[in-house]
């Protein structure tokens, strides 16, 4: 059956509250998800207070905020700060995003609860272990095939060709929106997941490579293509505001313009 | 999801490989789908309509040409996109083969006997009808 609970070892208990920044008057309160494996046990909620004068503007401020100058033992992945690598993605107030672009302004009103991306291993703290999300998208080959020797100079394309990639290749491989989609959750060794599917099309609908055909064949499977049911999780929470649900229902076009 | 610690990621992804199905169910659901859209409100204003003129009303409407050949389209083409419908639920929700492979087959089974008991059940009114 489907694990519709934590296993006991998962289950998140209550955890410390840390204490009030002095001299603060702008306080607001966040509860953060906090598991180490090496002090074991069971993961816990832990309360702070951050002075939303002092932590800047973004989510990724205020656990930077936390990291400095509250509890430097918070583990975080974070590196551009900007958008662009996908490392900071998290469940931020019930909604995976990043955490370098979500604004408190965006923020509901309330203590805000940040936890790791969900229904992933937990390494430490907000970090998930996205080996098999990693491994899903080199399923997929993201990288152009083709038999024609290669030109002397670059692969031509016309610039309609080229607009046929928009869409498709600014996703950051952030794993907000496979791990938003139910049926990742419940299949996910063996759905390929909106992100690599995602990507999957990004090559299929390329006018230089060649292999569509092979590409299709390795993705005709019931499971690791037809498990989308269009929830359409992946597409409410991308925050590159990506549509992974879109490129997966022309992948299955595609898959019926073959036989039709 | 890993067997042992030493199984690799890319192992789990690559599973059993691409099954190479998949598409025909896919074209099937949505084609029953079309159907549905026209048969089942013919479906369900007959049958409200066949609910207030009694048994022997309701039988010989059932037993008239027109009225049997769509009963028997609705039923089919509602109990092949049930089948269809029910794989996916099984196979989204129950994880263990062997069960999984048993409620698969049940779904079939059931489906197919639904769908004899009800053509046979509409072929009778409309055969009776015409003797």
């Amino acid at each position: 059956m489907v694990q519709l609970t934590l296993p006991k070892n998962s289950r998140v208990g209550k955890g410390k509250t840390w204490p009030k920044p002095q001299g603060a008057t702008n306080l607001r309160q966040f509860r953060i998800y906090r598991y180490s494996p090496e002090e074991g046990g069971n993961p816990r909620w832990d309360l702070y207070w951050v002075d939303m004068d002092k932590a800047g503007t973004m989510i990724l401020d205020v656990l930077l905020y936390i990291k400095n100058n509250v509890d430097p033992t918070l583990a975080f992945r974070r590196s551009c700060r900007e958008g662009v690598c996908g490392s900071c993605s998290m469940n931020i107030a019930g909604s995976n995003t990043i955490a370098c672009t979500k604004g408190f302004d965006e923020l509901p009103g309330g203590v805000i609860s940040i936890s790791p991306l969900p229904h992933l291993p937990v390494v430490k703290d907000l970090i998930p272990d996205l080996t098999n999300f990693y491994a899903q998208h080199a399923y997929v080959q993201p990288f152009l095939k083709t038999v024609t020797p290669n030109p002397e100079k670059e692969w031509k394309q016309s610039e309609e060709d080229r607009n046929e990639l928009n869409g498709l290749y600014e996703c950051i491989l952030c794993a907000c929106c496979s791990t938003s989609c139910p049926s990742y959750w419940w299949n996910g060794d063996k759905y390929l997941g909106p992100a690599a599917l995602l990507q999957a099309y990004r090559w299929l609908i390329d006018s230089r490579d060649e292999a569509t055909g092979e590409r299709l064949d390795d993705l005709e499977d019931p499971f690791k293509l037809y498990r989308c049911h269009t929830i359409m999780n992946c597409a409410q929470v991308c925050p590159k505001g990506l549509n992974p649900a879109k490129a997966i229902a022309k992948i299955k076009h595609m898959m019926v313009e073959r036989v039709s | 999801m890993a067997k042992s610690e030493f199984v690799t990621p890319a192992k789990i992804t690559r599973g059993l490989g691409s099954a190479k199905s998949g598409t025909s169910d896919h074209i099937r659901q949505r084609v029953t789908a079309i159907a549905l859209v026209f048969l089942v409100p013919w479906f369900l204003y007959s049958v409200i309509n066949a609910s207030s003129i009694g048994y022997a009303g309701a039988a010989e409407w059932a037993g008239k040409p027109w009225n049997a050949i769509l009963l028997i389209l609705t039923a089919g083409a509602a109990f092949y996109h049930m089948r269809i419908g029910m794989q996916i639920v099984i196979e989204d929700y129950i994880a263990k083969t062997s069960t999984r492979s048993a409620l698969l087959i049940l779904n079939s089974f059931a489906v197919i006997a639904l769908f004899v008991t009800v053509a046979l059940s509409v072929l009778k009114l409309w055969i009776g009808a015409g003797a």
